[in-house]
Formats: C-alpha cells, sequence, structure tokens
C-alpha cells in the first residue's frame, strides 16, 4: 500500500507538549546546580578602567575572561565578539562576566556589590561604518543607465524584528573531570560545541552537545546559545559543579539578536518604451556591534535583488555596518524579508510612475523556467508561479476586489468609511545554504542505525523547534522503508551520537538532510538484514550542474527555490489609521509537502510573523539601548489581530529532494510585509516606503505623502 | 523579609490594614509585574502584602437610584457581563487586557493603579465615578478626579482601601468608548477616547469627553464641556473644528516606546471630531 506522503498524520510530540510533560531548559534540574547571572555594560562603547569585585562567600565566585583556558571570542565566522568583555565595550549590555552560586537572592546581592569604572566614546548608530562590502553584476551591471530614458529611484527602509520564541535562551553545562556536557534550548548543536572547544582550548572529546526540547527558534537559537554556552562551560570548570544560565523575556529581547535593519536603495533604469533594462540596487545592513553571521545573511538579501523576477542588467552592492547596539543575526528568512519587501515594492512605484497597471508590468517580469538568475546562474527546475498566481488571485477574488476598493474610493467620500486595499506579494527563497557553504563548510553526514530490535535510528544533528522535524524524518523513513512509524526513533540530537549533518536552518532541513536520510534508507533497504546491527552514511555531494564562485558570486547560488504567493485584504480606519486585516490567502510551492499538516502550520505561523514584521513589530534603538524589551511594549499578534488563512499547496516535485521535498520553514515568512504594505498602499493611495507601517506612519503618509 | 496577610472578613482588613500599611492586592495584575523578581525568587515586594481578592464582602455590583455601585473586590470579567453595568464600562473592559487578566483583576485596582493609560478611567470621568474609601477612621467619598493626581499617585492614605466605586447609570442618546492600543487585545493603550452627548430636540444637554493617556492623568475639561451644552445641532454642524481646537491646547501627550506625541493627539481630536460628525449624522 502506497500512500500520499503528503497526508498528515498526528505529530509524534503532541502530546508532551499539549499535557506540558515537555521537558525544556528551565525544566530539567541537575543535582547540586549552580545558578549564574549576567553583569552588563551600562554603557555603549568605550572601555573599563577598572572593576572592584566584593569578597565572594564560599560556594560563590565571578567568572570573567581571566577563567577562560582556550580563546575568548565566540567562534563562529570572524574572531571578533568576546565571550567576556576584556577592556573595550562595543554595546550597551554586553556581559562582562557571570556571578555564580547556589542560591539566587544571594548572587543578586553580590551583583549589587560589584562596581565597573568606564571610559566613555563617542557611540556610533548610523550606517558609516562598512566592515563587509560585497558586490556584483549581471549583463551589463551599471552601463545600462547611460541608455536609460528614465531612472526610478526609491529608498526603503525595515527595522528590527525579535524573535519572541516561546522560552527565552537558555543553556546548563554539566560537569565532569574530563568532559563538560551542554545542554541547550539550541538549533545547532555542532555550532555550539565549535565554539565551546575553542573556548575551553580542548579537543573534541571533552566536549558534548545536547539540544533540549526547543520551543520556538525562528534563528534566534542559530548563533546566539554559542555565546551564553560558553559562559556557561567556563563556569562549569571553574567551579566544578553545573552551571545554569537562563536569560529572563526582558534580557533575552534587550540583549540578543534580532533580524537585520537594513535600508535598501533600488535605482530602475527605464527605456524609452516602459522596459525596466536595469536594477542599481544597494543593501545597507545594521549588523549591531560585531559582525557575527552578518556577511552571510548580507549575501542572501543580496541574491533576492529581483525577487521573483527577471531582469538581465544589474549592478548590486551591499555592506554590513558596525554600530553600537546589540548585535544582529540570524532570522527566519535570512536578509530576503528585507529585500523581498524592496523590490516587491519598487515593482509596484514603478508600475505607479509609468502609469501602467502593476500586475501586468510584475506578469512581464516573472521569473520562468530556465531563466537567468540574478547571479547568472539558471532557474533549471520547473516555475510554476503562473498557475499559482492565477490559484491565488482566484481563491482571494483579487481583481474583482481591486475594482470594487477602486470604485468605492472614486465614489464615495473616503473619510465617512474605511480605506479598503489589497495587496499580493510574489516570492521565491533559495533552499539550503546560500553558494558553496554546503558543499565547502557544512559537508553534511547522516547515518542511520538499524538496531537487532529492528528499529531504525535517525542520527543527525537536525533539531525539533517546533517545526516538526521529529514527525517528518520519522514519517520520511517509515515510508522510505515501509516499516511503521514506531519503529523509526529520532532522540533530541546528541553530539556524541549523531555526526554533524549542519545546522538546523536556512530551510535545508528536509530538502538537505532529509534528502541524505532518503539516500540512506534506500541503502539500508538493501543491507537489511533481520538479525543484525545495520549501519549506514550518507554525505552530501554538491549536484553536479550547480556551479557557484565565491569571488564573483556568480552561478548557481542555490540548488533549488521555493516560490509563493501572499494575498493580504485590509481596511485602515480614516481616524485612528488602525489596519484591520480582512482576510489572507496564500499558495505555496515547496516541492513536496512531506506533511500537509507541518507545512499548514508553518504557513499561518510563518506568514503571520511576516505580516506583523510589516504591520505591527516595531523595535527601535535610543542612545544604543532597545526600548520595546517587553512583551507588552513589543506588539506581537494576538489571535485577535489575525484572520483565517486560505492556503493551498502545489505540488512540483523536486528530483533532489525526498519524494520531491523543497525548502519551507522562511519562505512562509518572507511575502507578508509586502503583502500588507501594499495592501495599505492600495487602501490610502499614498507610497510605503517603510516597515512596518504602524498607524503613525500612516497618519503621516496622509498628511504628507 | 514581608508579611503577608489573607483576612477572612472585611473588618479584620481594615484592621490588619490599619496596623501594619501593607500593600493592597486584588488581582494583583499590575503589582505582581510591576513586582517581578528572577524565576523561583519571590516578587520584590517591600512592605506588608494585604490581600483582599477573597473579601467576599467586597464582591457586590447593586443599583441605588440612578447610581451603580462596584465593590473593590469584582473581577473585571464579571462587572463586563453583569447587567447592571453601564454599556460604557462593558464596552471598555471587552477590549481591556486579557480574558485571563479580566479573570484576576478589579476595577478598584485599575482606578488605585492610576496608569495614564488605565482603561477604564475615562468611562469613570465621564459617568462622574466616585471613590468610596474607608478605613478605621471611616468612610470618604472622592470624585476619581481628585483622587488621582498623577502617574501612580492617589490620595489614598496608608490605613484607607477602596471600598467601592459608585457611577452614574444614567443612559445617553450618543455615547462612544474607543481604544487605541498596538493591537486588538492585551495591549496599553496609546490613547483611549470615551465621550458622550445628550441631545433633545436638537439642543445639546449633556456632552462631556475623557481622554486616555494624552497627559499624567486622564483630560476631562468641564469648561469645555459647558461651551456646548446649550447649543443647537446647526451650531454643532459649524463648530466641529472650533470644538477640535478647544481641546488641542489641555491634550498633551508624550512620545514613549508605544506611540508619539503626534499621533496622540491627532488621533484623539480626530476621535472626538469623528463623534461629533457621527452625531449630526444620525440626530
Amino acid at each position: 500500500m502506497v500512500l500520499d506522503i503528503s497526508k498528515s498524520i498526528n505529530k509524534v510530540d503532541n502530546f508532551e507538549k499539549i499535557t506540558g510533560t515537555a521537558k525544556y531548559i528551565d525544566d530539567i534540574k541537575p543535582e547540586g546546580c549552580l545558578y549564574a547571572r549576567t553583569l552588563r555594560a551600562t554603557i555603549p562603547c568605550g572601555r573599563i578602567v577598572s572593576r572592584h569585585y566584593p569578597d565572594m562567600p564560599e560556594g560563590y565566585a565571578i567568572v570573567d575572561h581571566q577563567d577562560i583556558t582556550g580563546q575568548n571570542f565566540v567562534k563562529i565566522i570572524f574572531e571578533d565578539m568576546p565571550v567576556f568583555v576584556e577592556e573595550t565595550v562595543n554595546y550597551y549590555g554586553e556581559p562582562i562576566l557571570l556571578v555564580v552560586g547556589e542560591d539566587k537572592a544571594t548572587i543578586v546581592s553580590l551583583m549589587n556589590q560589584i562596581s565597573i569604572q568606564y571610559e566613555t566614546y563617542e557611540p556610533v548608530y548610523d550606517y558609516v561604518d562598512s566592515k563587509i562590502h560585497k558586490s556584483y553584476i549581471k549583463g551589463q551591471g551599471e552601463a545600462v543607465f547611460d541608455k536609460a530614458y528614465k531612472v526610478i529611484e526609491h529608498t526603503y527602509e525595515t527595522g528590527y524584528q525579535e524573535h519572541v520564541y516561546i522560552e527565552p535562551q537558555g543553556v546548563i553545562a554539566l560537569y565532569e573531570p574530563d568532559k563538560v556536557s551542554l545542554l541547550g534550548s539550541i538549533q545547532c548543536p555542532y555550532y555550539v560545541k565549535n565554539a565551546l572547544m575553542n573556548v575551553l582550548g580542548c579537543n573534541e572529546e571533552e566536549v558534548r552537545v545536547e539540544q533540549a526540547t526547543t520551543g520556538g527558534a525562528f534563528g534566534g537559537k542559530e548563533e546566539f546559545p554559542s555565546l551564553i554556552a560558553c559562559q556557561a562551560v567556563v563556569a562549569s570548570k571553574k567551579m566544578k559543579r553545573p552551571i545554569k544560565l537562563i536569560y529572563g523575556r526582558e534580557e533575552d529581547m534587550a540583549y540578543t539578536t534580532k533580524r537585520h535593519p537594513a535600508k535598501i536603495k533600488i535605482e530602475a533604469a527605464i527605456s524609452k518604451d516602459h522596459e525596466i533594462i536595469g536594477l542599481r540596487t544597494h543593501v545597507g545592513l545594521d549588523g549591531g556591534a560585531y559582525i557575527g553571521l552578518s556577511g552571510v545573511v548580507l549575501l542572501r538579501a543580496m541574491i533576492a535583488a529581483t525577487g521573483a523576477y527577471t531582469i538581465n542588467h544589474l549592478h548590486i552592492t551591499g555592506d554590513v555596518y558596525i554600530t553600537n547596539t546589540v548585535p544582529t543575526g540570524a532570522f527566519r528568512g535570512f536578509g530576503a524579508p528585507q529585500m523581498i519587501f524592496a523590490v516587491e515594492m519598487m515593482m509596484h512605484h514603478i508600475a505607479k510612475e509609468l502609469n501602467e497597471d502593476p500586475s501586468t508590468l510584475r506578469m512581464k517580469y516573472l521569473a520562468k523556467t530556465g531563466d537567468v538568475t540574478s547571479t547568472s546562474g539558471h532557474f533549471i527546475e520547473p516555475i510554476i508561479m503562473e498557475k499559482m498566481i492565477q490559484r491565488a488571485m482566484e481563491i482571494s477574488d483579487f481583481e474583482h476586489k481591486i475594482k470594487k476598493h477602486k470604485h468605492e474610493r472614486i465614489n464615495k467620500d473616503s473619510h465617512k468609511g474605511v480605506y479598503k486595499g489589497i495587496g499580493m506579494s510574489w516570492f521565491l527563497h533559495g533552499c539550503g545554504f546560500t553558494g558553496s557553504g554546503e558543499q565547502v563548510h557544512i559537508k553534511a553526514v547522516v547515518r542511520l542505525k538499524k538496531d537487532e530490535l529492528n528499529r531504525v535510528h535517525i542520527l543527525v544533528a537536525a533539531t525539533d523547534m517546533g517545526q516538526g522535524v521529529k514527525t517528518t524524518f520519522r514519517k520520511l523513513i517509515a515510508h522510505k522503508l515501509n516499516i511503521p512509524i514506531e519503529q523509526v526513533i529520532f532522540e533530541n540530537p546528541d553530539t556524541d551520537k549523531v555526526p554533524d549533518s549542519g545546522p538546523t536552518v536556512a530551510s535545508r532541513t528536509m530538502m538537505i538532510v532529509g534528502g541524505l536520510l532518503a539516500k540512506a534508507a534506500d541503502q539500508l533497504k538493501h543491507q537489511w538484514n533481520d538479525q543484525k546491527e545495520v549501519m549506514v552514511e550518507e554525505r552530501y555531494k554538491q549536484p553536479e550542474h550547480i556551479k557557484w564562485d565565491d569571488e564573483t558570486l556568480q552561478g548557481d547560488a542555490y540548488p533549488a527555490y521555493s516560490w509563493g504567493i501572499n494575498i493580504v485584504e485590509v481596511e485602515v480606519d480614516p481616524v485612528t489609521f488602525e489596519v484591520t486585516l480582512q482576510g489572507v490567502w496564500s499558495v505555496y510551492d515547496v516541492g513536496k509537502a512531506i506533511d500537509e499538516q507541518v507545512i499548514l502550520g508553518q504557513a499561518d505561523g510563518g506568514l503571520l510573523q511576516g505580516i506583523s514584521y510589516g504591520m505591527l513589530e516595531v523595535m527601535e534603538n535610543k542612545d544604543g539601548r532597545v526600548q520595546q524589551k517587553t512583551v507588552t511594549d513589543y506588539i506581537i499578534p494576538t489571535a485577535k489581530d489575525t484572520v483565517f488563512m486560505e492556503t493551498e499547496l502545489m505540488d512540483n516535485p523536486y528530483a533532489l529532494g525526498p519524494y520531491g521535498a523543497k525548502g519551507a520553514g522562511e519562505l512562509t515568512l518572507i511575502g507578508g510585509a509586502p503583502a500588507v504594505a501594499l495592501a495599505i498602499e492600495n487602501a490610502i493611495g499614498k507610497h510605503v516606503t517603510r516597515i512596518p507601517v504602524v498607524p503613525e506612519y500612516i497618519m503621516e503618509l496622509m498628511k504628507n505623502g | 523579609m514581608v508579611n503577608t496577610y489573607y483576612p477572612t472578613s472585611y473588618e479584620e482588613a481594615l484592621e490588619l490594614l490599619n496596623t501594619h500599611k501593607p500593600t493592597i492586592i486584588a488581582g494583583g495584575t499590575d503589582l505582581m509585574v510591576r513586582k517581578r523578581a528572577w524565576s523561583d525568587l519571590p516578587t520584590g515586594f517591600d512592605q506588608d502584602v494585604l490581600f483582599v481578592g477573597q473579601l467576599e464582602e467586597l464582591n457586590y455590583i447593586d443599583r441605588q437610584g440612578t447610581n451603580i455601585h462596584i465593590g473593590a473586590g469584582v473581577t473585571l470579567e464579571d462587572i463586563m457581563d453583569h447587567f447592571h453595568t453601564p454599556t460604557l464600562l462593558s464596552d471598555a473592559i471587552k477590549i481591556m487586557a486579557s480574558p485571563a487578566i479580566r479573570h484576576r483583576a478589579t476595577l478598584a485596582g485599575n482606578v488605585v493603579n492610576a496608569s495614564p493609560a488605565g482603561d477604564t478611567l475615562p468611562v469613570l470621568y465621564v459617568l462622574d465615578s466616585v471613590v468610596v474609601l474607608e478605613s478605621l477612621d471611616g468612610i470618604r467619598h472622592v470624585p476619581i478626579d481628585s483622587f488621582i493626581k498623577g502617574p501612580g499617585k492617589t490620595i489614598i492614605n496608608h490605613n484607607e482601601m477602596i471600598k467601592e466605586i459608585i457611577l452614574s447609570g444614567h443612559k445617553f442618546n450618543h455615547s462612544v468608548y474607543r481604544k487605541v492600543g498596538g493591537r486588538k487585545a492585551d495591549a496599553i493603550s496609546k490613547l483611549s477616547v470615551c465621550m458622550i452627548m445628550d441631545i433633545k430636540k436638537g439642543i445639546i444637554q449633556n456632552f462631556r469627553a475623557a481622554f486616555g493617556a494624552v497627559g499624567p492623568t486622564v483630560v476631562r475639561d468641564l469648561a469645555i464641556e459647558s461651551k456646548l451644552i446649550g447649543k443647537s445641532l446647526a451650531w454643532l454642524d459649524e463648530n466641529v473644528e472650533e470644538i477640535g481646537k478647544y481641546y488641542e491646547s489641555i491634550i498633551k501627550p508624550i512620545d514613549d516606546q508605544r506611540s508619539s506625541a503626534t499621533y496622540r493627539k491627532a488621533c484623539t481630536i480626530n476621535l472626538l471630531t469623528d463623534f461629533i460628525k457621527h452625531i449630526k449624522h444620525h440626530a
């Protein structure tokens, strides 16, 4: 019996999540555990001149940079971010030391007795100090601007976005004489492991990293946990006791990574017959105090410079600017949400300024199978966007609504009624790591082990953080081997037990890791022996037809792309400028859903996160300090703020993905902001150039725009 | 070290209050957040704590003549659904906080918290509410606008507690409550307005307007209100913008992490003029 793999099953962790029996990091209480609390810098920029530590009672200690036996930086890509401040302070709240001990009240009182003296320097908050610059061209690059009949130029701005995962950041370091184990609410066990080896100056046998059940991450638990993991293990080594370091929500919101704010300037060269002949785009990202993953985020943003369209001549540049603010980092979409917002608005603004119908203009440039990508690679896999657009317009009654809203605007005094508008975004998302990342840096390895009881163990470092990989991987293997799902075992990864299949990021888990697992399952099928243990292994190999040049940024940036359409309908209150969602429709091509309900879950959650990035979520820095650092002041949507979301999936199987699956996790967030921004623009008849489109901004547009 | 007291009668509560001058908790939805501490540590109360939410003597809603008396212990959820509760107050509670908070929080708590953004306050100002305070020394009746002195500041004495709040049960021809928050539930107001108007034979009999989160306390101006009383609908029609201007000079919001002064002010005036235009339309 062959069932369609997309047919939904219950998520395997439903019971423990719903009944509250799942053990999150703060639920774990090892015996003899000490608590740790972070003392932070109280200036945005400067240096420490002196420190005064109180006498510590028995069993309590200060852990700072002097306790580090390896190197004092958090190993990610660059060696710029210290584990503990030695002298230089680069952002307000930068961690200086931990106070550790058994009783929390004593820790708090000891912290109050510490005094740190600073010399302050002039902080930088503007986009002036570029630490990473990248550029690429397509076709004739900016030379086409010489032939332009006219140039249309706009600058788009996007703000911070905070992850607001279910549980704040947290780790527990466990101590044994010749080994340190780290449990954490994390996405990438091997990132953490590598960082720990670096800070301890030890070899890989001396460190073990295990994921605790993780209630949400959204990229926030990609690179950030390495920082607190390093701090906790240094403390654990010093105290020879387990150390628990868990952030409070406010601490988490104020001092952990967020989505990069961006300024994106796009110039379009327009020919006499209204053709878009080329784009010149500059992306500026605010990296905060340290580079971290910002260069990679920048690259994804730059590669998305033409969104779902094909434009023949491009000159794309980008910079990561360092500022004296909290470091920004990975967040679902990883640079693409900023760029797709800018591109989608730009296409509309070009149409408006050329007096053309936006849908017609966009359709003319919509990418088609075989087209040359922004980085001069090719869209090799079939693109079914035309079909998807047609379907999305059907289910939302898009064209009729555009006409109806326009008619109402013309024939009524809109000040008496509400402003109504509808917006549609088209987008794509490159699946897996950008460029040669998978082949050169990650080199994923997966294993399947069949034990004597014929149970099959999935041995990968992929983490379930709510996205359902515990369910979908088990389902995948059960289908492949035609065995009951109960016979497939997939535990939270532990680096002593699983190989490095890479981080759980970049919408790569099902397509890349799942793809390798599917191949491993085929191998296992051949080697299956009912009596014996069998272990099989697969390693990532770049498909031969995929070529990429890291220097010139030319070639196929991704092996495959997922595609999407979002349509959002809104009403804008003419008195208060509050925006109310009226309807949300989506069509996605994720290749093949391994579980339909899991993808629909991603679709609802991702899109709502994208829409609220576009209309609700305000986070600002004032004098280097985050102003909205509680869930009261940082506004994410409630059930009352959303509406029923209608989602359709269109199968478009990718040959190298398991059962045809491509990436899905990030895709669903990317189109939300432009769709809602376009809906608001459509309703109020003004140019929207920044997100979030909050009532304060709409009022400003109505007055001046 | 702080002590906590859990009296079983109102009388006992008043005595404990007199002796220990404690912090009073009914629902605790503001205080527990304000006194939050690192997880596992006790909350950061620096004074003794007196619990009053359990006192049945304070759990009542009565109508006496045209006035509604709401006991200090009634939760917002119970007030919201009660048949004596004025519509304006129900409207305010319906969009306040979240169901969980509404099941704990009290009206008295919202009053004594004295936040400029307190969601029920503009309604209480418009309904000429009186705060009834009691201590072993006796009972005082204090109009809401004299009770609240500034953000978090009231005239309550250390040995006093709120017994009840009395509000007008009068029904108005036209009334509106609007709250503008960052989202549709569980939000602290960027601004809120409560306005009423009674019209008889084309003449304004009564007009009241109160504005929240646009000053240190809720803004209500009797002098401006009296300018409208006795005027005709035709006058109202011609003077919409003028009335907006009356209020512009007394609405002085601030910029903060939730909104801007410019938006708060413009939006408040917009809601006022919209209310008046709406009346013309339906009168």
